[in-house]
């Protein structure tokens, strides 16, 4: 049986939409020197294995993990690369977990580190090759040519999430404002967090609302940039883990669970599915994280939370579909203050994809922001006590998800 | 930092310009290849000196000053290792052409070896252990292909 | 470490160039797997993929596997390596207690994608990858001359290990027929022309199209599961350095410290005495006995003087080795299966004597920048 499984420590590297001042190498190696400057006592000599990961088309660079060995402080360690798309951040956190808890002799402590230089390539180039193959495919089964570019622009981000957003303004009956609404909460929040891209401690839902669409409901002042940046988390035995920080945060429950097709259904709605903001993944692995972790109502058991939300209307449906509000409430939750920094459940307190999406490291900065405020460690560091919180990720073509469900309690379930 | 160097990769099949940061190291790096001078970095631990220059001795994982420890070095070395192969990886496909020696030179005064053509010679000349010398092209422009190769001396 | 069942498996035949899809070849490889061990869909856990985005020419392709590798709504994720390393984060999930079946798939279809062209890759793009100097191909060949010159073994040597596997390969059905010489001698693999010189065309692997998987089950489960079940019973995983101008390549650093983790997991102090049989990933004739003195089968530079045939006092590769085809991202995956099938007598034709233990290998990099090895036993 798995041994229990503790966050000791997260780091970022500065992001940005353009780092020019560094190689992908030294950007991933900023990452990981903030991650140990926090635990004092840990060494690159401590440090037992390593897990890396990114979206390699985005940046031209095949297995990258190689090149940047040394920089990484990788020589001579043993090393897993785990990519998924979108999630791939979630995905190297959750292999991190894995890498502990299997108990393989001499693999204790574990340096999972995720990241995107996306001003390095062509990310539109790089999302479009998702549904690139899938054009011949479609057009002999007689998709009309003008559906099939558009599907091929859209790739697999903007074009499905608007979709998505249509179709979940429609089912919970929001209007444009509630997405604005959440926006400028995010972008609030990327203001006090010292990582972040997109920083506007100033900005107005009139003034989202007042920037022009990209594709119905979304518009420009909505969407996520795109950004170059790293993130690391330091995954320890418990045991460990109290010789190495004060406030260990115990990984309780994991999930990456899929629900996608070979090939992309019509306007990109994926996995064959009508609505893509149907999410039976996101329903799948919430219940498989939180019956790890020994949660029964995560309304009433969760403190915190961190989504993958590059688009608004996201943000409101994955808490909903994660179970951590009813159906159709989420817009209102936000309009009561019960998601902000002060209220009963925040949610993205770092301002979330939304403010900066350094697409590999994404998914991971959700778990590691999720952490830091157990440790009371985070930048934008909320009021309250968190004793239990999740990181969401999602990824895949359009359903991938995962889920790290921590606490300041291990969950015993291995006894 | 708009001055900072980027090295366009577009090779290979993926038919989109990748615009490589280079990071500081390699931007002095470069810049002292616009004047055919080759300078490294040495470790302040082990005392190993790389080249092209490195911001992370791997081997004692501490990060190198940027402002400190450059080493000048010459341009010449010696051949460590070295192969002859018809098959070009370039231009997006992998092509038999006239067999050409690849070499792998230690720059005199460094502890890495770098990996360039060598020219103006037979594969039956090539031995290792050789004394070979860096030929740079008449104009540099700051990138990997101001080295045209290595002569031997 | 527990013990973990290798319960199921099962490789398409290897082909350079295959008449089907890639996500039909996926199907046969994990419906062959569950068929194999008499299981279905609904029992499969928690899937590991092992695809290349590089290699199968689109970002995140593990996204449209997901049904055919039976990962739909199931706990899935992608290791990015050789499917040997998926085969490692599929153990890591059995021994966390919490899946009970896990699927391993690898592989890809070079035949659809300029190969080389996708290593170039792999390369520093700041530095090496304009020039394209620094390949998978020189790097074979500094790889060889390396090994030849520290240790004075000669070419003809390291065409003997091809002339063995090749002829081994004869013997194994499954592997590619394009790689089979019945009747092969160094001389024909001396002047088979150069391809990074030492190295010539016949001492590489040839690359083909393949996927294969695995099933891996918690020792009870597994003992329901299959009364032949293979364990699992140490593994190591390691890299090196990058720049090949760093490393001695006449050694392989990280297949040592995979082996030296492997062998104390198992238990193993005398690996040249305790393993009966070994399946190594070597991408050229001369990796195979790089790796196998990294190991301590053999003397530094002694390599050549093992009897590694197949009925030899250790034999090495006896299915043919990647030499037999190298269906990239599946290669070290088939080296599991095949020592499992030694491990459970079922290698027709060139069947180990007695065989009870086993180990695999997988790589990745530049000459073999990241190794991992597994220890197999079989028996209940
Ligand atoms: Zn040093």
């Amino acid at each position: 049986m798995g041994r229990q499984v503790a966050v000791v420590s997260a780091g970022f590297s500065e992001h940005a939409s353009k780092r020019t001042d560094v190689s992908m190498p030294e950007l991933v190696s900023e990452a990981i020197l903030d991650c140990l400057k926090n635990v004092p006592s840990v060494g690159i000599e401590d440090i037992d294995a390593f897990v890396n990961g990114n979206m390699p088309a985005f940046e031209g660079a095949n297995v990258p993990e190689l090149w940047m060995t040394d920089w990484m402080g990788a020589r001579n360690k043993p090393l897993m690369r785990v990519t998924t798309g979108g999630t791939t951040g979630g995905s190297v956190a959750i292999s991190g977990y894995y890498n502990v808890t299997a108990g393989i002799p001499g693999v204790d402590t574990v340096l999972a580190v995720a990241f995107e230089q996306q001003s390095v390539g062509t990310t539109s180039v790089g999302l479009a090759s998702v549904a690139y193959g899938e054009i011949s495919v479609l057009n002999s089964l007689g998709m009309p040519y003008e559906e099939l570019t558009r599907l091929l622009s859209g790739g697999a981000a903007i074009g499905i999430a608007s979709y998505q957003a249509a179709n979940y303004m429609r089912r919970s009956s929001i209007t444009e404002e509630d997405l604005a609404r959440v926006v400028v909460q995010n972008r609030h929040n990327a203001a006090k967090t010292w990582w972040t891209h997109l920083k506007m401690p100033d900005l107005t839902i009139e003034q989202v609302l007042d920037t022009p669409y990209i594709s119905y409901p979304l518009r420009y002042g909505m969407v996520c940039p795109a950004s170059d940046g790293a993130c690391a988390m330091l995954f320890t035995t418990e045991e460990k883990a109290k010789d190495m920080c004060d406030i260990p945060v115990y990984v309780n429950g994991v999930a990456s669970v899929s629900h996608e097709t070979a090939i992309l259904g019509y306007n990109g709605s994926g996995a064959g599915q009508l609505d893509p903001s149907e999410q039976l993944g996101a329903m799948k692995s919430a219940e498989l994280a939180f019956s790890q972790s020994g949660i029964s109502f995560p309304r009433k058991e969760i403190d915190y939370a961190e989504v993958y939300a590059p688009f608004p209307n996201q943000e409101l449906m994955w808490v909903e579909r994660l179970g951590l509000f009813e159906e159709n409430t989420a817009s209102s939750m936000y309009e009561s203050g019960v998601t902000a920094l002060n209220g009963e459940l925040p949610i993205n307190c770092s301002g979330g994809v939304n403010s900066t999406n350094a697409i590999g490291a994404s998914a991971m900065e959700r778990p590691a922001e999720a952490a830091l405020q157990i440790m009371g460690k985070a930048s934008n560091q909320v009021p309250k006590t968190v004793h239990t919180s999740l990181g969401h990720g999602w990824g895949g073509i359009i359903n991938l998800i995962t889920m790290m469900v921590m606490s300041d309690e291990p969950a015993r379930k291995f006894k | 930092m708009s001055e900072n160097k980027v090295i366009v990769a577009n090779k290979g099949m993926v038919r989109a310009d990748f615009n490589f940061w280079v990071g500081r190291y390699m931007d002095k790096f470069y810049d002292n290849f616009e004047k055919k001078k080759l300078v490294g970095n040495k470790c302040q631990k082990c005392g190993n000196v790389f080249v092209p220059p490195r911001k992370v001795c791997g081997k004692c994982n501490v990060v190198i000053p940027l402002e400190e420890n450059w080493v000048d070095l010459p341009d010449t070395g010696i051949l460590k290792n070295y192969t002859i192969t018809p098959y070009r990886v370039n231009d997006r496909t992998s092509r038999k052409t006239k067999p050409q020696v690849v070499g792998m030179v230690q720059i005199d005064g460094s502890n890495t070896a770098i990996i360039y053509r060598l020219i103006n010679i037979k594969p039956e000349e090539v031995k290792t252990g050789m004394k070979v010398k860096i030929e740079w092209s008449e104009k540099p422009k700051g990138d990997p292909s101001d080295i045209k190769g290595f002569v031997k001396i | 470490m527990e013990k973990v069942g290798i319960v199921g498996y099962y490789q398409v035949q290897l082909q350079s160039e295959a008449n089907y899809g890639r996500y039909e070849m996926i199907f046969e490889a994990v419906r062959g797997a569950l068929d194999n061990a008499g299981l279905k869909k609904k029992d499969v856990t928690t899937v590991i993929s092992c695809t290349n985005d590089y290699y199968d020419g689109r970002t995140i392709s593990n996204a449209f596997s997901v049904e055919v590798g039976g990962a739909y709504l199931a706990d899935e994720s992608k290791v990015e390596m050789d499917g040997a390393h998926a085969a490692l984060y599929g153990l890591m999930r059995i021994l966390s207690g919490n899946h009970k079946l896990a699927v391993i798939w690898g592989g890809s279809t070079p035949s659809c994608y300029p190969y080389h062209s996708a290593r170039l890759f792999e390369t520093d793009p700041t530095w090496e990858r304009p020039n394209a100097f620094v390949n998978d191909i020189t790097a074979g060949g500094f790889q060889m001359r390396a090994y030849m010159e520290k240790y004075g073994v000669s070419a003809e040597d390291i065409a003997k290990v091809a002339v063995n596997n090749r002829k081994n390969a004869a013997k194994n059905p499954s592997s590619l027929k394009e790689a089979q010489y019945p009747n092969l001698t160094t001389r024909e693999v001396l002047e088979s022309g150069i391809y990074a010189d030492p190295v010539t065309e016949l001492m590489v692997s040839p690359l083909c199209d393949g996927v294969a998987a695995i099933l891996l089950a918690p020792e009870k489960q597994a003992l329901k599961i299959t009364d032949k079940p293979v364990w699992i019973t140490g593994v190591g995983y390691n890299q090196e350095t990058y720049y090949l101008g760093d490393r001695d390549l006449s050694t392989s650093k990280s297949m040592e410290s995979a082996g030296k983790m492997a062998f104390k997991a198992a238990g193993i102090k005398n690996p040249k005495d305790e393993i009966d049989v070994a399946e190594l990933s070597e991408v050229f004739a001369h990796e195979e006995l790089i790796f196998s003195e990294a190991l301590g089968l053999a003397e530094k530079g002694q390599g050549v003087k093992l009897n590694y045939e197949i009925n030899g006092d250790l034999p090495i590769n006896p299915s043919g080795g990647a030499l037999g085809g190298n269906p990239p991202c599946a290669t070290g995956l088939i080296r599991i299966i095949e020592a499992v099938k030694q491990l459970r007598g079922e290698a027709n034709g060139y069947q180990v004597k007695d065989a009870k233990k086993a180990i695999a290998s997988g790589q990745i990099g530049m000459c073999a920048q990241n190794n991992i090895l597994y220890v197999l036993e079989g028996g209940n």
